[in-house]
């Protein structure tokens, strides 16, 4: 007879634990805004000079 | 909030799949303070570099090395966090403490020094890039998982990836890297050794514990002292060399030269004080004030390159 696969067991989280992990996804979700802008503002400036030398 | 957002997912033994660590957290995995350190010195190698760049490009481009250079703390804290709990100087770090998983570390330090390289190549340029991957690998692979545990030179082959940002800096100005960067590289690998070993004469016992041969465990406090002032001995005339060169001017002679003498004050002081509070006094006074003489050297190259400081001296050498 074969055993069932073992699942994660799930423990409980604390209020604190949770809070914690609160602030922990609002600092992901700005760095990763941040980055986008970061990402956007190179892009202009690597892109910018062969955009306005192009012929027209 | 729903009680299944409220669970937290363990392996079958109990062990946790996830921490509950802050971001303040996973930010001290990167150690701060020596990205502080590697952004200075990675700015007084683009000051120094014949030639420019776009001030937003420079701007990105030592983000990405100041991260690079995180991933590899990061990576260093996920291998050494065995021993890291056995010392009271690195028991309280986030992997140790049990705020953070070692496998969160790994993942955010993999992460972090992929995506630090692939973006200084898109800013700047495949050397530059090369040169991170190739610093990221030296200090988490031949130092951390290799030098550390093995050698009592540890730090001294080792210090060559706290060496390599001011190369890595003039390849992202100038695409490639010359006799200036490698300059301000001396400087930096001859700096590591009478820094660390200044900690490590204090830190003893905690090194001994954990097992990492550092000087002081496996030669002695005597010799490490000699080996002290020796080191600070050849540093301190390589520290001038900028000036002389040409790519640094009259404020950074002066500073180097007045630093460079209280070093070499300093690691005497260490080599005669070896007993007691007044022997731990003496070597934290030179590894404090040799963070200090790193930052001023580099600053002042800074300062003169980019904000038109520079009074040039008669050019002695190239």
């Amino acid at each position: 007879m074969s055993e069932a696969p073992k699942r994660p067991v799930q423990a409980a989280f604390s209020p604190e634990d949770m809070a914690r992990r609160n602030r922990r996804s609002v600092a992901l979700a700005l760095v990763l805004a941040g980055l986008a802008v970061f990402f956007f503002v190179v892009t202009l400036v690597k892109t910018a000079p062969a955009i306005l030398n192009r012929p027209l | 909030m729903s009680a299944a957002f409220d669970t937290i997912e363990t392996r079958s033994d109990g062990a946790a799949l996830t921490s509950t660590g802050e971001a303040r957290d996973f930010f001290a995995l990167l150690k701060p303070r020596v990205m502080f350190l590697v952004i200075v010195t990675a700015m007084g190698g683009m000051a120094a570099a014949p030639g420019a760049i776009h001030p937003v490009l420079g701007l990105a481009a030592l983000l990405a090395i100041a991260v690079g250079a995180g991933a590899s703390g990061c990576l260093n804290m996920w291998w050494d966090a065995d021993i890291d709990s056995l010392m009271t100087r690195t028991a309280r770090r986030p992997i140790p403490a049990g705020r953070i998983l070692p496998s969160e570390a790994l993942a955010f330090g993999l992460t972090l020094a992929v995506g630090s390289v692939i973006v200084l190549g898109l800013v700047a340029n495949l050397l530059a890039a090369g040169l991170l991957a190739f610093t990221i690998f030296f200090y988490a692979v031949v130092y951390s998982m290799w030098l550390k545990r093995w050698t009592p030179q540890n730090i001294v082959i080792g210090g060559a990836a706290g060496a390599f940002p001011p190369m890595i800096g003039e390849a992202v100005v100038t695409g490639d890297f010359g006799i200036r960067s490698l300059v301000l590289f001396a400087i930096i690998f001859l700096w590591t050794p009478p820094h660390f070993w200044a900690l490590a004469l204090v830190k003893a016992a905690d090194y001994g514990r954990a097992g990492v041969p550092m000087l002081p465990n496996v030669a002695g406090p005597a010799a490490t002292r000699r080996q002290i002032v020796v080191y600070t001995l050849l540093m301190a005339p390589v520290a001038v060399l900028p000036a002389l060169m040409g790519f640094a001017g009259a404020i950074y002679l002066f500073v180097s030269v007045v630093t460079g003498l209280a070093m070499i004050g300093l690691s005497l002081r260490v080599l005669r004080t070896t007993e007691g509070e007044a022997a731990h006094k003496a070597a934290y006074a030179l590894f404090g004030f040799s963070i200090l003489y790193l930052f001023l050297l580099f600053a002042v190259l800074l300062a003169e390159n980019s904000l038109g400081l520079m009074w040039a001296l008669p050019k002695a050498i190239g």
